[in-house]
């Protein structure tokens, strides 16, 4: 069974990147562009794992990650925010908010994304 | 010496990057003429006049001359140190909006590498390397302006908690093989079996590391050396990275520590380079509560040497408060 995941993220060329090479790595991947959409499809669907933009059309990140741990059925899927913010407030918010990682996409490849997805889903 | 230099207006200006008349030097002359005034005035007043009236008056006059003089340099100072701050804040936002542009390069450019190669032939593979390394260049000269106005805006922020610094030192070793070895040059390093754990935040410490580390190799000419040294003394890691390279010449020793300098013997070793690194390297490891030092000689070496509190001594008790 492929591992499902919702990437969130508005940015084209960075979705697409990423979608494709998660998939290539043999993920099933769901892609949504702004947070409207993927709070839908996140309800609609079921998912392993969501990868989650802070800064986003119609709905942010903080709101989404709030969303999703404050719904019983949905609290245990992981979410990891990648994201350029970097300061120590919103890493700060978005731990207390129960995210599992976060990662800055301007330090990190998209073989470090995937390998800290893999290790989150224990494959 | 110094006297003469500050009364250089025009060069004062030029070196601060601001008109003449809004140079330290220029407002000091300014004060200097109110007071001669001042002076001859109140003379020349107390000597002919003797009434408490035009004394009175004479030394309004004189407040107000002082107030609006006093005034007006205050407002220079403020617009010198406003367009200082713009600049920065400026060189902060353009940075962060290239961030998410290069991180879209950098993927794709990654994503054509690893998994959609096939049919690509070798000289399209080597010409998206050449997109990927020099994109990621890019990025690395981005975070570290990014870095440069957070020390400026007093923004730098440190995490502080227990971290293995040997650990740190090897892998940044075992990372920049690939350049060691593509220049010919000789990485040796030595530590102790045991160490302690170092205290504050490891991914800037490992930015120290990497970048003096890299320093080392760039402008050590092939078949040189680089040796590497970690030890404690007294609660403190001391490491040591010692190059058989191109030297700071005596008369720049100064101004090593300063923002975007470059030895005139580095900049025509190696073209490349921001003058950023050790800039930044100073002020991470001070707010680490270390010290950053080195000794050089052109054409023979250089030894570059940092401090960092362990975590079991005073001085981290002392950061954790």
């Amino acid at each position: 069974m492929k591992k499902r995941i919702l990437i969130i993220e508005d940015e084209k060329a960075l979705r697409e990147t990423l979608e494709d090479y998660l998939r290539e790595d043999g993920f099933d991947v769901k892609i949504a562009m702004d947070g409207e959409i993927g709070m839908n499809l996140i309800k609609e669907e079921e998912f392993d794992l969501i990868v989650l933009d802070i800064i986003l059309p119609k709905k942010d990140g903080f709101k989404i990650l709030e969303e999703v741990k404050e719904d019983e059925k949905r609290k245990n899927i992981p979410v990891i925010i990648l994201t350029n913010l970097e300061s120590v407030e919103d890493i700060q918010k978005a731990f207390e908010r129960g995210v599992t990682n976060y990662l800055v996409k301007s330090d990190h490849s998209l073989i470090e994304v995937s390998e800290k997805i893999k290790k989150i889903l224990k494959i | 010496m110094k006297f003469i230099n500050d009364l250089n207006l025009r060069k004062q200006a030029e070196n601060l990057g601001v008109k003449i008349w809004q140079t330290p030097g220029f407002l000091f002359i300014i004060l200097g003429l109110v007071a001669a005034i001042i002076m001859a005035a109140t003379y020349f007043i107390s000597k002919n006049y003797d009434s408490p009236q035009v004394l009175v008056i004479s030394e309004s006059i004189v407040a107000t001359v002082i107030l609006a003089v006093g005034s007006s340099i205050i407002n220079l100072f403020e617009q010198v140190a406003r367009i200082n701050k713009m600049k920065s804040e400026f060189v902060s936002v353009a940075s962060h909006q290239l961030r998410t542009p290069i991180s879209a390069i950098k993927w794709s450019a990654e994503l054509l590498l690893e998994k959609y190669n096939k049919g690509l032939s070798k000289k399209q593979i080597s010409d998206v390397k050449n997109i990927f390394d020099l994109v990621c260049k890019m990025n690395r000269l981005v975070s570290d302006l990014l870095d440069v106005t957070r020390i400026d805006q007093n923004r730098m922020i440190f995490r502080k908690k227990k971290f293995d610094f040997k650990k740190i030192v090897k892998e940044t070793i075992n990372e920049s093989s690939i350049l060691a070895e593509k220049r010919n040059i000789e990485v040796n390093a030595s530590f102790k079996k045991e160490m302690s754990l170092g205290f504050g935040d490891p991914d800037k410490i490992k930015l120290v590391v990497e970048n003096l580390l890299s320093n080392a190799i760039k402008y050590t000419p092939s078949g040189g050396k680089v040796d590497i040294r970690l030890f404690e003394k007294d609660h403190f890691f001391v490491f040591e990275i010692k190059d058989t390279g191109v030297g700071i010449p005596e008369e720049q020793l100064k101004r090593v520590f300063e923002k975007f300098f470059r030895s005139d013997n580095a900049a025509r070793y190696q073209t490349k380079g921001t003058g950023l690194g050790l800039y930044i390297a100073k002020n991470i490891i001070e707010q680490s509560g270390g010290k950053i030092w080195f000794n050089s000689i052109e054409d023979i070496g250089s030894v570059f040497s940092f401090s960092l509190p362990c975590h079991n001594g005073k001085m981290a008790e002392i950061m954790k408060a």
